[in-house]
């Protein structure tokens, strides 16, 4: 079977429940919107295929319950993470204290190199606001992370999210690429390392 | 003798009028003493004055007329005296003389005699004629101030005393003639204006109708409502009231009220309205008797019938909007209502106007076109609570007319159409509500904070479970939000859809029937097709159909709870015969059929993205030694999946786990085979094996409890025998035991067979450049070239014998 796409992408969406995880991935990968709130059992993923540079980039999007009971099950994920979405609710400063613990939790599973973001969701309901858009910008930039203010329902900043995050993870990898061309260029064992080089580039996988 | 007299220089008209009784015959004189009446209102006097100068007039002309003649009496008185001197002769002188003179006296005295009884005669004629004149005029006159005071009857009287009694006294009179000439023009106008006097009182009823209507149907409602209230008391009583209303019924058609029915009135502190309260009847009742009295009652009766029909027309034409509202339908009930009660009024206080027979016929043409134009209203009601007021409606309206002797019968037919429009409303509101509650529903287990709380729930939903109610809180129940809420609604439906029978007069069994075929037809076709499109939404996930399995299976089994509730209502026993059975069960038995169908879909539709990701080097000269990381995700998601989803029924966990084995089984395996793929290395059938490994190792894994040993791993052993047969390089044993049962590669086909080693064939053959090898690849080239013939040979026999 020929391969459709260029790279594959594996991306995380964790937070607090109910901050509206699986509605920002539902808004992204299907365009719609649900008002019932429906808690994620376990683990579920979407994929959407979009283009980065001339590339077509695979996105596979896993999206995790943030209910403590199933910890154990989306912590398992973590690893296989490039890219790392931390969404808190605006208008819920409790699931934005929360934000911390979620990256303690990154640090503690998660590969050093992943790329984190932070989303303050459901930016529509402005009259409930809890948590400034100031206090989550302070938040990232503690961190050294990004920071966006999004709504799934109003469809505000979601595809400028994945996007992004997106693009951080091609900038890292072609990065990462370009070091490797160099180190290999005057080595004397040729062959082994090119032969390693091409795995990292067609595997994108960090299994 | 008459001679015309000299114009007086006065009212010119009178003088016409004198000169025309000069000229005219004394029978005749009538109608031109008429016009004196006609004129201002003291003609009269002048006339009587000219009349005496006329009068005098005429005596000087006598006078002219003796002095005229005088000389010829001279002449006489001469030829007497000759006379004389004869007589003397004859010796009577002295006598004659005598006689003369006595009658010189005598002679004076008859002049003026003759002049005197010419005159009196004359006056007298004059008086005569006059005394049989004026009572004529006067009755004229009256006629005339009667008709213009609109009072026709007494006028049709004065009508008939002038034809009767004056006209023949003075019949030889111009004026007379003229006056009878006009008394068929009078009795015409009569008639037209009782005609146009009756069409505005019939206009009048029309207007109070509606009244009538409503105030007839609001005592029918009343007499219900107490009809019921007494018939729980005792029946004697109920009997008693009976009685009363018959009192009732009789009194709003009679003129006089009874003494006891005021006391009664008074006793039930309401003023009862009759029909003659609110309209005035009087047009109709002058109209008849002007016609009875002219003698042309049928022109009235047939003039009525048919005013009364156009009006019934106007009634029953109800307004185009009729149907959106209830108080539409009232004032179209009321207005039928008041038309019929006037009618059945008129029928009972006069004679003849109307009959029986023809309200009869006008109530069936009524009733016809009502039930057509119902017919076609109540289609366009959307609302289950207008169509039920409509219904009340038409239950008040048939007692109403029925209380007053009309047929209704075929409105309580027409009242089983409407149930089931009634019903279709009912379905489509429901299937809002349960759309609404699947909207809603988050589909995950109720949770339960305390005791309170859990009560609550077992109210509403006859949840039974020894062991959930032993558990500490906080705890959950099974089912969703979803679950009590439909529940509760399929008893209000089941409600809703009972109130329609009340006041139809039907039996418990009928009524314990049609509510269980709406209730049938609720499950099996509303609530069973919003299941089914809840199921086959696009965007449902697994946690969605998993519970609507688990809420399929609770409602199922409240299905018998249902059933019971019906029975309470209707008081019908279970053992009765003709009891329908609830067809729910299939309803929630199909539904979870459809979510499990829909829970593999889901699963396969997983798989074939993550197989999608597969990045296979197909001519890799070895395997890296690990499983590729598209399938380790897989594996692991389908680990995840049948991890959380603990709740799910035990049978439906296995096919699921099942479908999805076998699903990434022949998706495997059509990767392997696929016609796009050209060539395959050694090293990449040992990594593709690698990940078939991973494949079994899950099988054997046990994800899902209660499979049969190697159950699971059934669904990989036609891949793990090819495979096998591939890395083994085993041609020889595969061709030799092809076709028996004890083959260790039984399942392999041969086709699949012959596709993948040509494909490792030409993979083979760019191999040939390595000169180290030339020898071993020649002897391997030899035998992939036999066996490819041998598998052709197999494969042409198997197209064969297909």
């Amino acid at each position: 079977m020929a391969k459709t796409y260029d790279y594959l992408f594996k991306l995380l969406l964790i937070g607090d429940s109910g901050v509206g995880k699986t509605c920002l991935l539902f808004r992204f990968s299907e365009d719609a919107f649900n008002t019932t709130f429906i808690s994620t059992i376990g683990i579920d993923f979407k994929i959407r295929t979009i283009e980065l540079d001339g590339k077509k980039i695979k996105l596979q999007i896993w999206d995790t319950a943030g209910q403590e009971r199933f910890r154990t099950i989306t912590t398992a994920y973590y690893r296989g993470a490039m890219g790392i979405m931390l969404v808190y609710d605006i208008t819920n400063e409790k699931s934005f204290d929360n934000i911390k613990n979620w990256i303690r939790n990154i640090e503690e599973h998660a590969s050093s190199d992943v790329e984190r973001m932070i989303l303050g969701n459901k930016c529509d309901m402005n009259d409930k606001r809890q948590v400034s858009k100031e206090r989550g910008e302070k938040l990232a930039i503690d961190y050294g992370i990004k920071f966006l203010e999004t709504s799934a329902k109003s469809s505000t900043n979601v595809e400028e999210a994945f996007f992004t995050l997106a693009r951080d993870i091609m900038t890292k990898l072609n990065r990462k690429m370009n070091d490797s061309n160099s180190s290999g260029a005057g080595g004397p064992v040729k062959i082994t390392e090119s032969r390693s080089k091409k795995t990292s580039f067609f595997r994108c996988s960090l299994l | 003798m008459a001679e015309s007299c000299e114009a007086l220089g006065t009212v010119p008209e009178h003088e016409r009028i004198l000169q025309e009784i000069e000229s005219t015959d004394t029978a005749c004189v009538g109608p031109t003493l008429r016009s004196v009446y006609d004129d201002q209102p003291n003609a009269h006097k002048k006339f009587m004055e000219k009349l005496d100068a006329c009068i005098r007039n005429h005596d000087k002309e006598i006078e002219k007329m003796c002095n005229f003649h005088h000389q010829g009496f001279v002449d006489a008185i001469t030829e007497l005296l000759k006379v004389r001197a004869d007589a003397e002769k004859l010796k009577v002188t002295d006598t004659n003389r005598r006689f003369q003179d006595a009658g010189k006296e005598v002679i004076i005295q008859t002049e003026d005699i003759i002049r005197c009884r010419i005159q009196q005669r004359n006056i007298t004629t004059v008086v005569e004629k006059l005394q049989l004149c004026l009572p004529v005029l006067e009755m004229y006159s009256k006629l005339k101030e009667q008709m213009s005071m609109k009072r026709y009857y007494s006028a049709l009287k004065t009508m008939e005393q002038l034809e009767n009694v004056y006209f023949p006294r003075v019949s030889q009179y111009r004026f007379c003639q003229l006056m009878m000439e006009t008394l068929p023009k009078l009795r015409e106008d009569m008639m037209n204006y009782c005609m146009s006097d009756l069409t505005y009182g019939l206009e009048s009823i029309r207007k109070h109708s509606d009244k009538i209507g409503e105030a007839a149907m609001k005592q029918a409602q009343q007499q219900k409502s107490f009809s019921v209230a007494l018939q729980k008391q005792n029946n004697m009583r109920f009997g008693k009231n009976m009685h009363v209303n018959n009192d009732r019924i009789l009194e709003e058609k009679s003129d006089v009220i009874p003494k006891h029915a005021l006391e009664e009135e008074a006793e039930n502190d309401e003023e009862v309205l009759t029909v003659q309260d609110l309209v005035d009847f009087s047009p109709v009742y002058r109209c008849l008797h002007i016609y009875s009295a002219l003698g042309d009652e049928e022109t009235f009766e047939n003039y009525y019938r048919k005013q009364r029909k156009k009006q019934a027309r106007l009634v029953l034409q109800p307004q185009s909007s009729v149907h959106e509202t209830v108080d539409g339908y009232r004032r179209y009930f009321t207005q039928i209502v008041g038309f019929f009660v006037v009618e059945d009024h008129i029928l009972h206080v006069t004679q003849g106007l109307v009959t029986r027979v023809y309200t009869e016929e006008l109530w069936n043409m009524a009733l016809s076109k009502i039930i057509a134009v119902l017919r076609a209203h109540s289609s366009y009601c959307t609302d289950p609570d207008l169509v039920l007021e409509l219904k009340n409606l038409i239950v008040i309206f048939a007692d109403t007319l029925q209380g007053y002797g009309f047929p209704v019968n075929r409105l309580f037919d027409l009242l089983f159409e409407i149930r089931d429009q009634y019903n279709e409303t009912l379905l489509k509101k429901w299937a809002g509500i349960f759309r609404d509650i699947f909207e809603e529903d988050n589909y995950s287990p109720i949770p339960i904070g305390s005791e309170e709380e859990y009560k609550v729930v077992i109210s509403r939903f006859p949840f039974q479970d020894p062991d959930l109610e032993k558990q500490s809180f906080p705890k959950k129940f099974p089912m969703s939000q979803s679950v009590p809420l439909i529940y509760i609604q399929v008893k209000e439906f089941i409600y809703a859809s009972l109130k329609f029978s009340e006041s139809l007069h039907r039996s418990s069994t009928e009524i314990d029937d049609m509510l269980r075929k709406s209730t049938n037809l609720l499950l099996t076709r509303i609530l069973s097709s919003c299941l089914l499109n809840l199921i086959r939404k696009p965007h449902i996930g697994l946690t969605e159909l998993v519970q609507i399995i688990i809420n399929t299976t609770h409602l199922e089994q409240a299905c018998k709870y249902l059933e019971d509730f019906i029975t309470n209502i209707t008081n019908i026993s279970q053992e009765t015969v003709h009891t329908t059975r609830l067809y729910g069960l299939s309803t929630f038995k199909d539904a979870r059929h459809a979510a499990e169908g829909e829970i593999y879909t889901k699963l396969n539709q997983k798989i074939d993205e993550f197989v999608q990701l597969a990045d296979y080097d197909w001519t890799m000269a070895e395997s890296d030694g690990r499983a590729s990381g598209y399938l380790m995700d897989l594996i692991n998601f389908l680990r995840s999946i049948f991890q959380v989803f603990t709740h799910l029924p035990g049978k439906v966990a296995q096919t699921a786990c099942m479908s999805a084995c076998q699903h990434l089984s022949t998706s495997l395996m059509q990767m392997l085979l696929d016609s796009e793929l050209k060539q395959i290395s050694m090293g990449a059938v040992q990594q593709f094996n690698l990940d078939v490994i991973q494949c079994e190792l899950f099988a054997s894994s046990e994800p899902v409890p209660g499979f049969q040993g190697d159950t699971l791993q059934l669904a990989f052993i036609d891949l793990r025998q090819l495979l096998d047969l591939f890395m083994v390089w085993d041609w020889s044993t595969y061709l030799a035991d092809y076709g028996q049962p004890a083959s260790k590669y039984l399942r392999v086909n041969p086709h699949a067979a012959l596709t993948l080693l040509e494909k490792m064939k030409d993979t083979s053959k760019k191999n040939n450049i390595f000169a180290q090898f030339r020898k071993n690849d020649r002897d391997r080239q030899k035998l992939i070239e036999t066996v490819v013939r041998q598998l052709r040979g197999l494969v042409t026999g198997m197209s064969q014998h297909t």
